[in-house]
């Protein structure tokens, strides 16, 4: 057994062992951080492959703004547990059959790259051993899939639009602070000199 | 086998045994440690005597001599207090949330270059590796928080959770726009870079190094960059997680002892990496500022961390005098004026760049 | 390594979809900074911008396979693409006269529409697999914020949720089957999975992968058994959001599963065929019978869409270019007709809301009889009675089937449509034999307008657009082959 695979299988059975423990997990928030650890094993799987950009980004995107919010909303949700148990065991059976015809096709898949070798390695695009990865990614990203990357842009504006369209909520009648107005006020705008007359106020 | 021993040796590197040939990596690692450790001890004293001048007291002056022992008074003192955890709180999350916070934090140093070569780890992506975990700086607090089972510290950490994700934002705009006048994400090459040429260069007075980094030709993101490290690490004028006035003491209400200290600890550490990382981005690494006799017989770890102790004070100070944000204040600079600004410079930057054909080729330098 | 990318020129294939997408993102600056109520104007504006999107296509029709073979322009898009615009055009037009009421007068709206479209138009041209994917969930986004876009009424919002949770399902489905495909190909372009394909070494993973790819992309047709989503989601959007959601995304959905089975799957003819019937008949049989029983008229239009999507489904499992051919008119002619049904719904308007329920409908002949010859028309091309357009329609895929000796599907599609007669009608018996009961505001001119259109459209496609639009859709679906 060589290093690299006894990592490989701590990360991988560690990352089984998380993600059970998400569906199983008894509060909400504990199966947020198992999530997390899943999460960092996977991009320890990806550090492995020699993918250490990927690894990096899982870790920044997923660890480090999409689980947060995940963790945010989960915290402040009021969820009855006990109801959701029961919905888990009812519905058990269904997500094990489920479950089991994906994991049977996943073998499938793999005992297929075994089977015929020679499709694995039809790569779409040549790896070259001289880049870094960062550096390759960079290379094809914006010119061989530039129309994938743009369209992909376009995905995200529309999430953002919708975003926006769905929540914010412009209330009639409330004051707001105008940064421009404040710091544009000058003494000679708002203060006036009166010469008050002594015993007689204004 | 042989594998595992060749691991064994370079993390252990045991020359007596015969095997090894230069020190192990964990001796390295703990060396480190260690080293940073009695730093922070010194600069948490700093920040105490900083603030203190500047509101013209004395500061901690009774332990050791003008009270440079106080930090470690106060380790002993956490240490020996008895740890409490509150009957309703989550013992598990609570207890690791500070764990967290100090690991996170401490491991950021695996790859920051005190010199040329003096890295534990020199690896390609390190910057995305510092970004990495200092977005994850926020678990410590998001986990506390939760874990206390506790009004203010839930609100508090709700508050800090959006606060660092927003300024991680305008962050990561500013490294990019160092890494595209670099063109290599490993640190090393970025502090190489900056002493590969620049303005003073262009203006033929190579002596003068200082002129080279970043800072200058970068400014407006070098202000950026620093305003949103005081934001990131919670440090005053942006210490909302812990405003004393409104939320107790934000997340750490219910922490005492130990857990206390780690994550006082953890605040620190991760104040002090990202003064090394103004340090590594604009302000020229373990290079000399003048390229010329008594400056360059000063060791390189040495510059380093004379700039890291001034990027530090730059922290210092700005606690003392500047009065704290409101906190719809602080989200309006960080999505309106940080983001839109740094997502301009990343466009500026990449065009001037372009088209000067100026930038930096590894191995020039 | 590099892009195929070597001058401006070679954009112009993609020119719609740029101009479309440069366009979006000015709509969405002048809706944020023109001041004052900006909705209408951002509209007028949005539907410029898709006509004139649609007269580019069609005077400049170049063809060519762009971006390392992601993107292709050809009859076939451009045939597809046209119906898109128009339909995405004229469902802008059918929301402006009630945008008030179906909380629509907001300038996003228009913006997610044009969006929506590029999305559409980019299915259309999916040469790839990652294309297809990227087109296919641009659309939908755009779609699940517009059926929610009503926030204060619940039942808007439970139907954008609905759908975005199916949705998100589909697309799941469809990225297995993808990954599975690519996995036992090594391909994600589609012209390049059908040279593997056509080597002969075929395996069972790839069969699952077309299962979950065409599960995914019957989901989008709303075919059965993936139409749950469609009465629910239907019912609860806006009309006018409705009337968008019935016309132009299905028929890009439509044009994806047509480029994806002939074009990348055409060597495994056999198995997908089996499960282009498959869909065909259930949807066929299921929309036929559950809609008798409906009471809401936009859940009616669900169902019956259900039908049209299985009868239209009936040419493509012909598997020839007749077929598709046939498949091609079909969509055209459904596009009519869903418009100028959405047109009358929509120009129903009473006091207090639109007419919902089919017995609003009563009497309709009296009171308003220009609307209810209209949906009379509309009613009797739906069913298939000659010499409507809706005739022909099943005509041409009718006669594809036979003519690849489906004889039994062409059998059941016969009868189904025999069934569904029973519901179209019913309607026509409450408009023309019923008391009325409500009272209806007068139509805005543009939904006259289109109404009027539709339905002379209908009754004289044997005359008039027939031949030409015969023609060109078996020029688009010779592109195809």
């Amino acid at each position: 057994m060589t290093l690299s695979l006894f990592f490989f299988y701590l990360f991988a059975i560690v990352l089984v062992g998380a993600a059970v423990m998400v569906v199983s997990s008894r509060s909400p928030v504990h199966s947020v951080l198992f999530l997390i650890l899943a999460f960092f094993n996977a991009a320890g799987l990806f550090m492995l492959a020699g993918a250490e950009f990927l690894a990096l980004m899982l870790i920044i995107v997923y660890v480090g703004a999409v689980a947060v919010l995940f963790l945010f909303v989960v915290m402040m949700l009021d969820v009855d547990f006990a109801e959701l148990r029961q919905g888990f065991l009812q519905y058990a059976p269904i997500g094990l059959v489920v479950g089991i015809i994906l994991a049977l096709e996943l073998i499938m898949v793999a005992v297929g790259f075994v089977v015929t070798p020679e499709v694995a390695s039809a790569s779409a695009v040549a790896i070259d051993p001289t880049l870094s990865n960062t550096e390759a990614l960079g290379r094809v990203l914006y010119t061989r899939y530039v129309f994938l990357f743009e369209g992909a842009g376009l995905v995200l504006l529309v999430a953002m639009i919708g975003a926006i369209v769905l929540t914010l909520r412009h209330k009639p009648g409330i004051r707001r602070q105008d940064v421009g107005a404040q710091v544009a006020r000058t003494p000679a705008m708002s203060v006036e000199n009166v010469k008050v007359k002594s015993g007689q106020g204004l | 086998m042989n594998e595992f021993l060749h691991a064994l040796d370079y993390l252990l590197g045991l020359s007596f045994f015969g095997w090894g040939t230069e020190i192990g990596f964990v001796w390295k690692a703990l060396l480190l440690l260690v080293a940073l450790l009695i730093f922070i001890a010194f600069v948490l004293l700093a920040d105490r005597k900083i603030w203190a001048a500047v509101q013209m007291r004395r500061g901690p002056n009774v332990v050791g001599a003008f009270g440079l022992l106080q930090s470690f008074a106060d380790l002993l003192k956490f240490v020996f207090k008895e740890p409490v955890v509150p009957a309703g709180a989550d013992k598990v999350v609570f207890l690791l949330a500070p764990l967290l916070t100090v690991t996170l934090s401490l491991a950021a140093w695996a790859i920051i270059p005190l010199d040329f070569g003096w890295a534990l780890a020199d690896i390609n992506v390190g910057i995305l590796y510092i970004l990495a975990i200092s977005s994850l700086g926020v678990y410590g607090i998001i986990m506390g928080g939760w874990a206390s089972n506790s009004k203010y510290p839930f609100l508090s950490a709700l508050r800090s959770a959006a606060q660092m994700v927003s300024y991680e934002v305008s962050i990561g705009f500013v490294i990019i726009t160092v890494l595209l006048c670099v063109g290599s994400l490993n640190l090393s090459d970025i502090v190489l870079a900056q002493n590969g040429g620049g303005l003073a260069t262009m203006l033929g007075m190579p002596a003068l190094t200082f002129l080279n980094w970043y800072w200058l030709p970068l400014l407006p993101m070098f202000v950026i960059f620093f305003i949103s490290a005081l934001a990131e690490t919670n440090r005053p004028p942006f210490d909302l997680v812990e405003a004393e006035s409104e939320l107790v003491a934000g997340f750490m209400v219910e922490y005492g002892s130990t857990p206390y200290m780690m994550f006082m600890l953890g605040e620190y550490v991760a104040i002090i990496t990202m003064s090394a990382m103004m340090t590594i981005l604009f302000l020229g690494g373990w290079a000399s500022p003048l390229d010329f006799a008594p400056f360059t017989w000063v060791p390189g770890s040495i510059w380093f961390i004379f700039k890291v102790c001034a990027a530090f004070f730059m922290f210092s100070i700005v606690k003392a005098f500047v009065p704290r944000y409101r906190y719809d204040q602080l989200m309006r600079l960080g999505w309106k004026v940080f983001l839109p600004i740094s997502l301009a410079a990343v466009v500026v930057v990449a065009l001037v760049l372009q088209l000067t054909g100026w930038g930096w080729t590894p191995g020039v330098a | 390594m590099t892009s195929d990318l070597m001058s401006l020129d070679a954009l112009l294939p993609v020119l719609p979809e740029i101009a479309l997408a440069l366009g979006a993102l000015a709509l969405l600056m002048a809706g944020v900074f023109l001041k004052g109520e900006t909705h209408a104007s951002v509209s007028g504006i949005a539907i410029g911008l898709l006509v004139a999107v649609g007269v580019l296509a069609l005077l400049y029709p170049i063809d060519g396979v762009l971006f390392n073979g992601v993107f292709v322009a050809d009859g076939f898009g451009r045939y597809m693409k046209t119906l898109i615009l128009i339909g995405s055009a004229l469902a802008l037009v059918l929301s402006l006269s009630s945008a008030g009421e179906n909380g629509l007068a907001k300038f996003e709206y228009s913006v997610l529409v044009v969006l929506a479209t590029l999305g559409m138009m980019i299915m259309v041209s999916a040469n790839d697999l990652m294309s297809l994917y990227i087109g296919l969930e641009l659309q939908s986004l755009a779609l699940y914020v517009v059926a929610a876009i009503k926030r204060e009424s619940t039942r808007a919002s439970e139907a954008g949720l609905k759908y975005f949770v199916l949705g998100a399902l589909s697309s799941g489905m469809l990225l297995y089957g993808a990954s599975l495909i690519y996995g036992f190909t090594g391909q994600t372009q589609i012209d390049e999975i059908a040279k593997v394909l056509s080597l002969g070494d075929r395996s069972l993973g790839l069969t699952v992968g077309l299962v979950f790819l065409l599960a995914g992309l019957a989901f989008k047709i709303s075919a059965v058994p993936f139409h749950m989503w469609t009465p629910d989601v239907y019912e609860g959007a806006p009309t006018p959001v409705t009337a968008f959601f019935a016309s132009a995304p299905k028929v890009a959905a439509m044009a994806l599963l047509i480029r994806v089975v002939m074009d990348s799957f055409e060597p495994i003819a056999l198995q997908w065929q089996q499960i282009v019937i498959f869909l065909s008949v259930a949807s066929m049989v299921l929309a036929a019978f559950a809609a008798i029983g409906q009471k809401n008229l936009k859940r009616l239009i669900a169902y019956s869409s259900i039908g049209h999507v299985g009868f239209a489904l009936v040419g493509l499992s012909a598997g020839s270019q007749g077929g598709v051919d046939g498949v091609a008119i079909y969509m055209a002619i459904y596009l009519t007709m869903t418009l100028a049904l959405f047109a009358c719904l929509l120009a129903l308007r009473t006091e207090d809301g639109f007419a919902e329920q089919i017995s609003d409908l009563s009497g309709l002949a009296q009171t308003k009889p220009f609307i209810a010859a209209t949906m009379a028309i509309l009613m009797f091309s739906l069913i298939g009675v000659p010499p409507l357009a809706g005739f022909f329609a099943k005509w041409y895929v009718f006669l594809a089937a036979v003519e690849a000796e489906l004889f039994v599907l062409a059998v059941i599609g016969v009868l189904a449509s025999a069934v569904s007669a029973f519901y179209y009608l019913r309607i026509v018996k409450v408009m023309y034999f019923d008391e009325p009961v409500l009272q209806f505001a007068a139509a805005p001119a543009e939904l006259r307008v289109v109404m009027g259109a539709g339905a002379f459209l209908l009754v004289t496609y044997f005359f008039t657009v027939g031949a030409p639009l015969g023609a060109w859709a078996h020029n688009a679906a010779g592109s195809l082959f």
